[in-house]
């Protein structure tokens, strides 16, 4: 008969499992029941709906501040607002950070502010993806109690900076975020809100009122039309909490999970040498009448695979990512319907982050051009939007990843230089440009051309118009796309529906090249 | 119900206008077509509903972003 054995430990690992009982509680049943009822998921639920189930490993669960008797006992605890750790998503390891609301509106006073810094750390150190989960009111002034002393604002740059050179980060309000909240939610690769719900901006309501004494709304200061549609600093808006988790994980699904590695490959769904006949005829042949540039995308791209960043923003311009043949790709594709598609400041900073976005993560590029130049106006110059426009250029100039073009229809002015590399990094970057028969290009569109040009010529014909049709119809003639191939002006004028076959043999031969030059790009993020 | 404005997302002149008041239209019916930029841009319903009000006329010059219809929809 065997004597039981006595317990060694059991008191403390008992006192253990009930510190974590505090945690899992977060700010109480009534404070998660009303959290809740305006229709948000704790921290919790939020890293439980991203990651895979059981995955999580929490680092810090102890952590917390509390208060003992005389005695030694815990006479109160309340949990860190940090819940931090790391867990897989699509069997890869990803870091998480999430603000608990639910303890004194997740204020950064009730954090250990140490935990989300380490879990930046932890991204750094072990290269690996991280979600920041923004719910948190702030600081407060209360504070400076706990300290007894003021300090030089300085959140710790390393690796808040570096991160977005080495691996995807990505930061999703979920509340209202300001100052240090605002900067972890803007400081990603992937920034997403959630319409209705949140808010962010430099400073709140409280401190526009203190600095010019005006009341505002919380929504009309940071909600989705100020920090999406017009400054574009959030890349998504999502409905629910849920939605703008699921965002994020898509998004990551298009990246590698560092600067080292490859993004994988998708399993091949759609035939890589599917051609959809209708492409052939999906430009008008009258330039007047436009084309829907999301369907002939849909049609190119493996089946629901495109994924669009920053839709309401700059929208003249799309930014996608999509799969060829499986493969991972950003897709850059004017859009006529909105401002004729021409490039707009906000368009033009849009498709200068996310051809930084590529290169950093080594994701081949493919431009549909139909662009008629740089928007033109006072409010555009005033704007600085040929500036603008240049950095779009600097951009395609400096990054290192294969490059493909495709002449939908316009290339005119500054578009020509900014569609493909014409030296690139290593100064013998190619020029793969092709074009569609209803392409046409030159430095000035021909009909304000003729317009200037030949003024006095059709003022002074006896039918003006005629004569300026007449011009302008010669003029057409030259500028058929068939002649500069003539010249090797371009690499081939190609039946539309051709188009898929040809992208999707180009990007093996990308990956291939990319494989050769991983690791970090000495630029990164602009 | 709520009421949407539909907006042009484009500088330009109005030159055709397809709807009129109490018109029932469908999700991507075209509503108005703009004319910018030698191109004539459709502004299209975002989701189906019924006109309220045509705040233009053929001819008009309007700006970017300019509400050009008030449209309700479920």
């Amino acid at each position: 008969m065997s004597t039981p054995v006595a317990p060694e430990w059991s008191l403390e690992l008992a006192d253990i499992r009930a510190r974590r009982e505090v945690a899992y509680a977060l700010g109480g049943p009534e404070a998660v029941e009303k959290h809740h009822a305006q229709g948000k998921l704790t921290a919790r639920e939020r890293i439980g709906h991203l990651l895979e189930s059981e995955s999580f490993e929490e680092f810090g669960i102890l952590a917390g501040a509390v208060k003992y008797t005389a005695e030694g006992k815990i006479a109160s605890a309340t949990p860190s607002t940090a819940v931090v750790g790391v867990g897989t998503i699509a069997q890869r390891r990803t870091v998480v950070a999430a603000d608990d609301f639910t303890i004194r509106g997740g204020s950064s006073e009730a954090a250990v502010a140490e935990k989300w810094i380490y879990a930046d750390r932890y991204a750094w150190e072990y290269k690996l993806p991280i979600i920041r989960m923004i719910d948190s009111a702030g600081g407060s002034v209360k504070l400076l109690d706990k300290l007894g002393h003021t300090k030089i604002p300085g959140y710790a740059l390393l690796p808040i900076t570096h991160l977005l050179g080495a691996v995807p980060v990505v930061g999703i309000a979920h509340g209202a975020c300001a100052g240090l909240g605002a900067l972890r939610v803007a400081a990603s690769h992937l920034s997403i809100m959630v319409r209705g719900q949140s808010q962010v901006f430099a400073a709140g309501p409280p401190v526009v009122k203190q600095a010019f004494g005006i009341d505002i709304d919380k929504n009309d200061l940071g909600g989705y039309d100020q920090v999406h549609r017009h400054s574009g600093m959030i890349n998504l808006a999502a409905n629910t909490d849920a939605e703008a988790l699921d965002l994020a994980k898509r998004f990551l699904s298009y990246l590698p999970g560092n600067v080292w590695e490859q993004p994988p490959r998708a399993a091949v769904t759609d035939a890589p040498g599917r051609r959809d006949a209708w492409l052939n005829d999906a430009i008008p042949h009258d330039r007047r009448k436009i084309f829907n540039p999301h369907k002939i995308l849909k049609s190119l791209v493996d089946k629901d695979s495109l994924f669009e960043m920053s839709p309401d923003f700059g929208a003249s311009t799309i930014t996608a990512f999509a799969r060829m043949n499986g493969y991972s790709v950003g897709i850059i594709c004017n859009n006529p319907r909105v401002g004729g598609g021409a490039l707009t400041r906000a368009a033009a900073l849009k498709q200068t982050r996310f051809i930084d976005l590529c290169d950093t993560f080594h994701l081949p590029l493919i431009f549909l051009v139909d662009q008629p130049g740089v928007m033109t106006g006072q409010e555009a110059e005033m704007q600085g939007t040929l500036g603008a426009a240049m950095q779009a250029v600097h951009a395609i100039e400096q990054a290192s990843v294969p490059v493909i073009t495709i002449v939908l229809r316009r290339c005119v002015g500054l578009a020509g230089a900014m569609v493909s590399p014409w030296h690139g990094p290593t100064g013998t970057a190619l020029p793969h440009r092709f074009a569609w028969p209803s392409a046409q290009w030159g430095s000035i569109p021909i009909e304000g051309g003729v317009a200037a040009a030949y003024k006095q010529d059709i003022a002074a014909a006896d039918d003006p118009l005629a004569r300026r049709k007449e011009l302008e119809a010669h003029y057409q003639a030259l500028a058929s796309p068939l002649r500069t191939a003539e010249r090797f002006g371009v690499i081939d004028v190609i039946e539309p529906d051709s188009t898929r076959p040809l992208l999707c043999n180009w990007v093996g031969d990308a990956y291939r090249i990319t494989a050769l030059s991983l690791g970090p790009k000495r630029r990164t993020m602009r | 119900m709520s009421t949407i404005a539909v907006k042009s997302d484009v500088a330009g002149t109005v030159w055709q206008i397809h709807v009129r008041e109490g018109d029932v239209v469908e999700e991507d019916q075209t509503l108005i077509i703009m004319e910018s930029m030698k191109m004539e841009i459709p502004l299209m319903a975002a989701e189906s509903g019924r006109v309220i009000s045509v705040l233009v006329a053929e001819g008009d010059v309007v700006k970017d972003g300019q509400d050009v219809l008030l449209m309700e929809c479920d």
